[in-house]
């Protein structure tokens, strides 16, 4: 008898302090020192969206556009670290949104914490979005005399309709970007670099989106991955902190100089219409092949390759290839796709 | 033993130098200008795709793209219960889909599609106009928005079935030339070059399956014809459809 009135004792017993403390995973309070990880077995297991609210009540405010603006709430996280919010007057867990933790500690940090660490890469298919805005060109300009249900050039409509395109995304940019030269992997130069500095301008460079104002104006809703389904375009993987500098084979390459400006980014971004994961591609987005078999351009760099071989050939000081190039990358061995 | 060894060192002395000075590729470059019935058209923006084998190989590919059913933009639009003036806004830049352009303002107010979905936007995006306007296509059923491509897209991957193109590529806007690079190609190799989708230009359809030999260190060039009635071209197969019509009304063209 006694035994059965101690059984009944312990078993409401454990099941108040779990409704009191929660489920709590015991290894959770050491986990926080490292802060919050998207990669824990436990966050894998959660739907994004059950605890990022898309968008938050703060998107006028802090975006302008409908946006992911602020940490989640309590809520998503009180039901399995309940305890880690009651241990001690600052707890380790608050620090991880609040900028004073502690139970008065209402101010955050803007999101997303740009200085920490990123756990995700993005996935973006830029073959789906050329076919997707693929279009033809109006070819006839004859006027075609049938009754008329719509005019759609109206007064306020420009003379030629601006067309989507690469540019709704990559914009030219108006500071000068951190960059820096692109090399291959695992190859030596042959030479240390030749001094000179090359500045390009700003206007040599393009921008490319780095917040979803560009993404929610199609995929808000709708159109799939929709705002909810986070994992359409974030992947988790190893953490790390974005340079944000640009780095580049040939920096002295202007897309703004008058004969680069006339074209279609395909024109020489030839790789790109076939790429389904922009950090799968290995090569450049633009081949050597568009410049090379070029009257602008084929003779010079023909020339420099001749100097090149001519300088090894004669056993001279290696001919760094200058034209394209700043010499940290031109002083690197002529790759194949070169020599075709 | 010892010479195993010798072997492995050997080996390891030469590997470095075994390593290729000059890749094994090619490049290949289809011209999509094309003159039909007497006047050149520039298919620009269109995506080929380039198969190991010549046509004789890619019979089954090539029989398939022959059978295929096509539905043209009129069509598919006018089924999804598009309004005429949304078909026509298509029509007067010969766009797919509404992605292809912004509608301005005047043309939100008189396509009810976009009106309607300008208004959503506006009680949605606490009646911000900005936001209404720029994520107007968020508010449009997904059917006309991106329904035309998905259609296509579920038809290409039914056409090419087993069949793996190597490549694929786009024509751009000024040169109307699609290029595909590094194509593996020890020696002379044939490939299949196909749009497999059939292209609308006027009231006609098109397909192109031709075969091409792609030499390494060389760019091998394609124009695409169109044959004369009665007439072929060599090395190429040109399917040439009526386009389907599907009572569309008419639409002022400028």
């Amino acid at each position: 008898m006694k035994l059965r009135v101690l059984f009944i004792f312990a078993f409401f017993a454990s099941a108040a302090a779990v409704m009191f403390l929660g489920p709590s995973d015991p290894a959770s309070a050491q986990r926080r020192d490292k802060g919050f990880s998207h990669a824990s077995a436990s966050h894998k297991k959660i739907d994004c969206s059950s605890c990022h609210k898309v968008p938050t009540s703060n998107w006028v405010s802090t975006r302008g556009y409908p946006d992911v603006a602020d940490f989640p709430g309590h809520a998503s996280c009180i039901n399995c670290h309940r305890r880690d919010f009651f241990s001690g007057n600052r707890p380790a867990i608050c620090a991880g949104c609040h900028t004073n933790p502690g139970p008065r500690g209402a101010a955050r940090f803007p999101f997303p914490v740009r200085s920490r660490s990123q756990e995700f890469s993005i996935v973006f298919p830029h073959d789906v979005h050329q076919d997707l805005i693929a279009r033809n060109v109006k070819q006839t300009e004859t006027v075609v005399a049938h009754f008329v249900p719509t005019n759609f050039r109206s007064a306020d409509d420009p003379k030629t309709p601006e067309f989507n395109n690469c540019a709704i995304c990559h914009k030219t940019t108006e500071k000068l970007p951190k960059y820096g030269p692109r090399v291959s992997a695992g190859v030596k130069p042959l030479v240390e670099a030749a001094t000179g500095a090359f500045l390009p301008a700003a206007g040599f460079f393009k921008d490319s989106p780095n917040s979803h104002a560009s993404c929610f104006t199609c995929h808000y809703q709708n159109q799939k991955p929709a705002r909810t389904d986070c994992a359409g375009c974030h992947k988790l993987t190893t953490p790390y902190f974005d340079s944000n500098t640009i780095s580049r084979y040939s920096i002295k390459f202007d897309h703004l100089s008058k004969n680069h400006v006339n074209k279609d980014c395909m024109t020489c971004h030839v790789r790109i219409a076939q790429n389904s994961d922009i950090a799968k591609m290995k090569d450049a987005d633009v081949p050597i092949l568009t410049c090379s078999t070029s009257s602008c351009h084929g003779p010079v760099i023909r020339e420099e390759i001749g100097k090149r071989e001519a300088s090894l050939e004669e056993k001279k000081p290696t001919f760094q290839c200058i034209y394209c190039h700043s010499p940290e990358v031109g002083r690197f061995p002529i790759p194949p796709s070169h020599q075709n | 033993m010892p010479r195993c060894l010798a072997v492995t060192f050997l080996t390891f002395l030469l590997a470095p130098m075994a390593l290729p000075q000059a890749a094994s590729t090619g490049a290949l470059e289809v011209s999509g200008r094309v003159k039909i019935d007497g006047k050149v058209e520039k298919l620009t923006r269109k995506r080929f795709y380039l198969f190991t084998g010549g046509l004789k190989e890619n019979s089954s590919l090539l029989e398939r793209i022959r059978t295929a059913e096509v539905v043209s933009r009129d069509c598919y639009y006018k089924r999804a219960k598009a309004s005429q003036p949304f078909i026509c806004w298509l029509q007067a830049a010969d766009c797919e889909s509404p992605y292809c352009r912004t509608p301005s303002e005047s043309e939100i107010q008189s396509v009810p599609e976009f009106k309607a979905a300008f208004t959503k936007g506006m009680t949605q995006f606490r009646s911000k106009p900005a936001i209404a306007r720029d994520w107007l296509l968020t508010n449009m059923s997904a059917n006309l928005v991106n329904g035309f491509y998905l259609q296509k897209r579920t038809l290409s991957e039914t056409l090419l079935g087993n069949a793996k193109p190597l490549q694929s590529s786009m024509t751009d806007t000024i040169t109307v030339k699609s290029i595909f690079i590094d194509i593996p190609v020890p020696v002379a190799t044939k490939f299949t070059v196909s749009n497999i989708l059939a292209m609308e230009v006027g009231k006609k359809s098109y397909v192109w399956a031709c075969e091409v030999s792609v030499e390494p260190g060389k760019t091998a060039k394609l124009n695409l014809q169109v044959p004369e009635a009665g007439k072929t071209i060599k090395n190429c197969e040109v399917i040439v459809k009526d386009l389907p019509q599907c009572g569309t009304g008419a639409c002022e063209q400028k």
